[in-house]
């Protein structure tokens, strides 16, 4: 009997410690849920939501034109805007290599495809409105974080101060038609989880934190792959759905979203409503993403030939692109674009890597200054992109490469190396 | 029956000719490279490989590919194409680098060879100071371009009366870390030797030839 209660007071201790758990900072966050605590089903983001002060909405009319600088386009469909040319179209030109549709020489185009099998899906903004908190499409547009574990490219961290953000959002949001509302207080989490597994839902997408979600691929075609692809984390999910949202997006993926790789379960409401609760309510125990270490200097003599071949001309040249042989446009880190102003830096040949880069003050500066920890800015700002994939975000420095996965450790090493050396022709 | 075979000869020839000057060239700033469909402008390849050769240290035939693209280099304006400016900055940097003699006889045809091959003094200044002039006009097109400003400090040092302009640039641009090359910072450590300053020779060197893949070429053009 002692021992009983014992164990009673100790279960209900642990009930009460896991109720009141603050989030863990860096990490996904984590909310106690049981099916039987009608209190723990209020969606974590409305509660959030509460707690804050209000969201002050932008003006979506300003938004239209800001989606025009920054050149949401380039890469989105769903905008709303015009196509951009061919030439500006990143996924656009990605995907005609692959189909043998772009004109250059065969040995390249054989290259080239290997390399831009990881960069040809990317997300529709159609009806981003009816889906996704506008608080929470201003806060991402400012603070991107990867949504989609399965794909290489994430949002880029453009130069968007909140104002923009906030009006960006508010044009995105422009055409939402808000859900009936939903109570999700009877609502079986449970039973939600059933029906993820029994759905297949982890075909496609991951749940960071949350029982590993079991894998039972239930289709084959051409839509599966992209699907995969672009199949959000759902321990986001509380991040950027309300419940009413989240309950019709479930129940009816394409009459939302016409065209969207979500294939619709013919889910009842009630089912709907269980897995929401689910979504919305699941312990996810935090994910530690650790900054990478700093690999040493390498020993050897490193000459900028190596350096090229395997970083810059690789992934850098795109956005960092001599406008003189690239048909006057040298990407957006070079003649200017996705909101940015030319900074005229070129890291396609030596003297261009040496030339720096323009400032605000229209000066030229050296990518080899050194930041306030005596690391050259151009590593530095390798190492900030390493950062930001573990959550850690510098203000001072933009990681680099933009919007791709951070150049592996050894890569920034040679760089650094490099560097160091004397940065040898 | 012969005309008609010339005559279809004639359509098809210029049907061709139409196909290739009509197909659009797909520029991208994809990778940084141009790759038109059909090269007609053989200029563009000889103007890249040019580039190449300098970079790679062939001054000669860097040179004699600039003159044999484009013989009239001399009298075209480096703000009208990017091609010429790239074109002129290349012969400008090899006249530079070379002291005004090219002697490319063997690689350009009499026609195209003018004062390039610099057999007189005269010869080999004036191609100096078209040099000049030349990496002046491309460090116009592309203002704040360090690159270029290298370039025409570069060859401003290789000239008596233009030396001090040279060192002022040169100091400049080393004070910002932005001298574009190691010829640049051989130019500096000629220079500050000139002046006496034995210590900023030193210093010039040490970067040139840590930035030389030819570490030699930094004594030896500081040598003059």
């Amino acid at each position: 009997m002692k021992h009983a209660a014992s164990a009673l007071t100790l279960l209900l201790a642990l009930y009460a410690a896991a109720c009141s758990s603050k989030e863990p900072s860096g990490a996904q966050p984590a909310a106690a849920a049981t099916s039987a605590a009608s209190a723990a089903l209020a969606p974590a983001s409305s509660v959030a939501a509460a707690e804050e002060r209000p969201y002050v909405h932008g003006d979506a009319a300003r938004g239209a034109d800001l989606a025009k600088t920054y050149e949401c386009s380039r890469c989105h469909q769903g905008t709303g805007l015009a196509a951009v040319p061919v030439e500006l179209a990143c996924f656009g030109c990605h995907v005609d290599i692959d189909a043998g549709k772009f004109k250059g020489p065969a040995d390249k185009m054989v290259k080239w495809k290997q390399h831009v099998q990881h960069v040809m899906d990317v997300p529709s903004l159609d009806s981003a409105g009816s889906r996704f908190q506008e608080r929470w499409l201003a806060d991402f547009l400012q603070r991107p974080k990867d949504l989609r574990p399965h794909l290489a490219p994430t949002m880029p961290r453009l130069a968007m101060p909140e104002d923009d953000a906030r009006d960006l959002a508010a044009y995105l949001a422009r055409d939402a038609k808000p859900a009936p509302a939903v109570d999700l207080s009877r609502a079986d989490a449970a039973h939600g989880r059933e029906l993820i597994e029994s759905k297949a839902c982890g075909a496609c997408h991951a749940m960071s934190g949350a029982a590993k979600l079991s894998l039972q691929p239930n289709a084959v075609g051409p839509r599966v792959a992209p699907a995969i692809t672009l199949a959000p984390d759902l321990a986001l999910t509380r991040e950027r759905y309300e419940a009413p949202e989240l309950v019709r997006w479930l129940m009816d993926p394409p009459a939302i979203k016409p065209g969207t790789l979500m294939p619709s379960f013919g889910l009842s409401r009630a089912e709907a409503m269980d897995i929401a609760a689910y979504l919305l309510t699941a312990e996810l125990q935090p994910i530690e993403r650790a900054v990478p270490e700093r690999l040493p200097l390498l020993e050897r003599p490193v000459t900028f030939d190596e350096v090229n071949d395997r970083v810059l001309s690789k992934t850098c040249r795109h956005c960092h692109g001599n406008p003189d042989i690239a048909g006057g446009d040298g990407g957006p880190g070079s003649t200017g674009g996705f909101g940015f102003p030319a900074r005229h830096l070129d890291l396609s040949t030596y003297t261009g890597v040496a030339s720096g880069w323009v400032g605000a003050d229209g000066e030229r500066h050296s990518i080899f200054n050194k930041t306030s920890d005596g690391t050259p800015r151009l590593v530095a700002a390798l190492y900030a992109r390493q950062a930001e994939e573990a959550g850690v975000i510098d203000p001072e420095i933009r990681g680099m490469p933009l919007g791709m996965p951070s150049l592996p450790s050894e890569d920034v090493q040679l760089v650094a190396t490099w560097i160091a050396q004397g940065r040898r022709r | 029956m012969k005309k008609s075979n010339v005559g279809r000869g004639l359509v098809a020839g210029l049907a061709l000719v139409g196909t290739i000057a009509a197909l659009p060239a797909q520029a991208s700033a994809c990778g940084g490279e141009w790759y038109p469909v059909m090269e007609t402008d053989y200029r563009r390849r000889g103007i890249a490989m040019a580039e190449k050769q300098l970079e790679e240290g062939k001054m000669l035939d860097a040179a004699a590919t600039v003159i044999r693209v484009m013989p009239h280099i001399k009298s075209l304006k480096a703000e009208r194409s990017t091609l010429v400016a790239r074109a002129q900055r290349v012969l400008a940097m090899a006249t530079a680098r070379n002291g005004g003699a090219l002697p490319v006889d063997a690689q350009v045809p009499d026609y195209a060879q003018g004062t390039w091959l610099g057999r007189t003094a005269d010869a080999r200044a004036e191609n100096l100071e078209w040099s000049i002039v030349a990496l002046r006009g491309v460090a116009e097109t592309k203002k704040s371009d360090t690159a270029g400003t290298t370039d025409l400090a570069e060859a401003l040092a290789t000239v008596d009366s233009h030396k001090a302009e040279a060192r002022t640039i040169l100091e400049k641009l080393a004070e910002k870390d932005l001298v574009a090359s190691p010829e640049g910072y051989a130019a500096l450590a000629r220079l500050r030797q000139a002046a006496g300053d034995e210590k900023g020779q030193q210093l010039a060197l040490k970067r040139c030839e840590a930035m030389s893949t030819t570490p030699s070429m930094c004594r030896t053009n500081a040598n003059g």
